[in-house]
């Protein structure tokens, strides 16, 4: 809203307030109350049009809040003035004139503009059966009626000494007419509620309370029931209070909506659904019609959030679009009364923007974990294979040929033996070699891949780990069968890694292993009574055995107090 | 009778057997192994676990299932690999022993053949 704008709005209100207060000093002890009451009444007409025209500068509605806080300030004042003209004047843009702009907000709400010619044609004909009619009414009323004598102001359309009987027929046939007028505006605005969806139909919420306070005050002030002017004159500027009063509160509270999209956008939880985004959006908005579509691909248009095919070139009738930056096409489609908040749908899209790029990055960040992941299982894989083939390739060949060599070399020791003593002793050395190379080959093959445990599976391996072992050690349990190559070599990596650390650190008088088949998983327990303290981050071969189980996708704990023992235990997942 | 799938050793263990008194067969693979022994009915039968069709833990559980001759014969285990590196399975398998190639002599061989009492 521009500044200069608001600063003459402020001034012409406090300008009209004096100016009233003014003509109707001095108080008058009896008429203060109500003096008082229409001061107030007035001047919260237009604060309520200040308010609007902040809220919604596109809409007209600033504008006609404050006409109708004019028409109805004015006229007073101009009574008051006691000069014929203005007395005149006065009388005639009285009373129910302000009534007619009041239909006529009623009817443009929430744009300031009037739907359709016939709606143009009803706020015409008000405003002008009322003017037409106090006018009339006026040509029959003396001031004297009032009571007042000398010190009456000239009434300048007065015909002849007037008619009292003449200008309660005129009150009573505009007051028939008003009736009618009022129930066609009225049934015009519960058909416009009824038609509005979503943000349309919120932002015709004030509207219905400056409806209930206008209901309240005709019931006041209507023929209908009498209440003691005292009651009328005490409740009435409560009642006109209320609707502008709870507009500006809800503008007031409208303009902390910008914080609730960023409350909204930080409270999704990450990799929330689209649903869940148009979800906080559209609470954030105000607007339950929200719809967040994305393209699909090969131009087959864009569907929303629900499923529902969206056209985001020509939206439907009271619809509105704005493009997602950076979303590859994506859209959202808003009622079309938001277009009274630019700024709103703006930010709206924005924070869209930004949570659906979140939500791609955080999807291209786990495609790339997913794939690491599968290449170190991969890596690791392929690493056990080689192993296994060079085991296999030293035991069918250089192992093969030694233990040929070893027996040929006994048989020749046989044959020399008795004949040439210094050939025996020779070939018995030469023996001795063969035998010692080809211990040394097993264990470096064993070192390699333990041929046991493609042999024999988990359960085989296991047990000829902990029969080698030099700390005494029990197995409390171990499932028998076969599992995944990968999840069989890394258990057993783990048995012995944690077997030989017990070994050279613990000092522990006993271990424990424990391989336990859970759903879907595999969980190898290793547990010594020694000196503890170790640390998964500190020893290499903790953190190669760590790196290890999360080759296999699998997580290492270890729990090991200082003098309390150490408990190693992988959680593998197994299929 | 030996069964092995190498050429090498087989006629190295024959040449061995033979001059410690046996009289030899020889078999190369599973399928081979249990057909010969039915023809043959050896006493005694030296089987490699490593073969090139079904392994010798398989030929040994055949052989056992379906026996070849009263008494059948003695099946004793053998590998380049060391018992060990087997875990249990040489224990749960219907064999006499299993005996280290590099081990093997006619009297360790004998000692299956009458153990001791």
């Amino acid at each position: 809203m521009n500044r200069w704008l608001r600063a003459a709005l402020i001034a012409g209100a406090i300008a009209t307030v004096g100016c009233f207060v003014w003509s109707s000093w001095p108080p008058n002890s009896q008429y203060a109350p109500v003096e008082i009451s229409i001061a107030v009444v007035g001047l919260s007409f237009m604060v309520a049009g200040i308010a609007a025209w902040q809220r919604w500068p596109a809409s007209r509605l600033g504008l006609l809040f404050t006409i109708v806080g004019y028409l109805y300030l004015v006229p007073y004042i101009l009574v008051n003035l006691a000069n014929p003209v203005a007395w005149t004047i006065g009388n005639v843009t009285s009373g129910a004139v302000y009534g007619a702009a009041l239909a006529h907000l009623g009817l443009a709400w929430p744009t300031g503009r009037l739907r359709s010619r016939f709606e143009c044609g009803v706020v015409v004909a008000d405003y002008a059966q009322n003017i037409a009619f106090n006018t009339a009414a006026t040509m029959f009323w003396n001031p004297a009626f009032s009571g007042c004598n000398a010190s009456c102001p000239a009434n300048v359309l007065l015909i002849g000494d007037g008619s009292r009987s003449a200008w309660n027929a005129i009150n009573t046939v505009e007051a028939l007419i008003g009736f009618v007028i009022t129930g066609i505006v009225l049934t015009l605005i519960v058909r416009h509620w009824r038609s509005a969806r979503g943000w349309s139909r919120r932002a015709m919420i004030p509207l219905l309370w400056i409806g209930a306070a206008v209901g309240a005050e005709q019931i006041l002030t209507g023929s209908l029931f009498h209440f003691p002017a005292t009651v009328t004159y005490a409740l009435l500027p409560l009642v006109l209070l209320a609707g502008p009063a709870l507009f500006v509160i809800s503008t007031v509270r409208a303009r902390t909506a910008g914080g609730a999209l960023g409350t909204a956008i930080v409270d999704l939880e990450p990799g929330a659904s689209p649903g869940r985004l148009r979800d906080a959006l559209a609470r954030a908005l105000g607007d339950s019609t929200l719809q967040l579509a994305f393209r699909q691909p090969g131009g087959a248009g864009h569907l929303d959030t629900s499923g529902q095919a969206v056209d985001a070139d020509r939206p439907d009738d009271g619809r509105a679009v704005v493009p997602i930056a950076g979303s590859d096409g994506a859209v959202l489609v808003y009622d079309q009364g938001l277009e009274l908040e630019p700024q709103l749908v703006k930010l709206t899209a924005a924070a869209a923007s930004m949570a659906l790029e979140h939500a791609r990055l955080q999807a291209e960040v786990q495609a790339q974990l997913e794939q690491v992941r599968a290449s170190r299982a991969r890596i690791v894989e392929a690493g056990d294979a080689e192993r296994r083939r060079l085991e296999r390739d030293l035991h069918d060949g250089a192992q093969q040929r030694l233990v040929t060599l070893s027996l040929a070399l006994g048989m020749a020791r046989d044959r020399a033996a008795g004949a040439d003593p210094e050939l025996e002793a020779l070939i018995t050395s030469a023996g001795k070699e063969a035998r010692e190379a080809l211990t040394e080959l097993r264990e470096l093959a064993r070192g390699i891949h333990p041929a046991v445990l493609t042999e024999t599976g988990l359960s085989g391996a296991v047990q000829a780990l902990v029969e080698r072992s030099p700390v005494p050690t029990t197995i409390t349990a171990v499932p028998d069968g076969r599992f995944p190559a990968a999840v069989e070599a890394t258990a057993y990596f783990v048995v012995s890694e944690a077997l030989a650390n017990v070994a050279k650190h613990a000092m522990a008088g006993g271990a424990q292993v424990t391989i336990r088949r859970r759903p879907g998983r595999l969980v190898v327990e290793v547990s010594d009574d020694g000196a503890g303290g170790a640390r998964a981050e500190g020893g290499s071969g903790l953190r190669g055995l760590a790196d290890r189980v999360a080759s296999v996708g699998g997580v290492l704990r270890v729990d090991s107090p200082p003098g309390g023992g150490t408990r190693l235990e992988a959680d593998l997942p197994c299929p | 009778m030996i069964v092995d799938d190498h050429d090498g050793f087989r006629s190295l263990a024959r040449g061995m057997l033979e001059a410690a008194g046996f009289t030899v067969a020889e078999a190369a693979t599973g399928a081979e192994a249990t057909e010969a022994v039915r023809a043959v009915r050896p006493g005694l039968v030296l089987l490699d676990i490593a073969l090139p069709d079904f392994d010798g833990f398989e030929v040994a559980r055949r052989l056992a299932a379906a026996p070849a001759g009263d008494p059948a014969p003695v099946v004793v285990l053998t590998s380049t690999r060391e018992a060990r590196d087997y875990g249990g399975r040489i224990a749960a398998s219907p064999v006499a022993g299993f005996l280290p190639k590099d081990q093997l002599s006619g009297a360790a061989l004998r000692r299956f053949l009458a153990p001791d009492p």
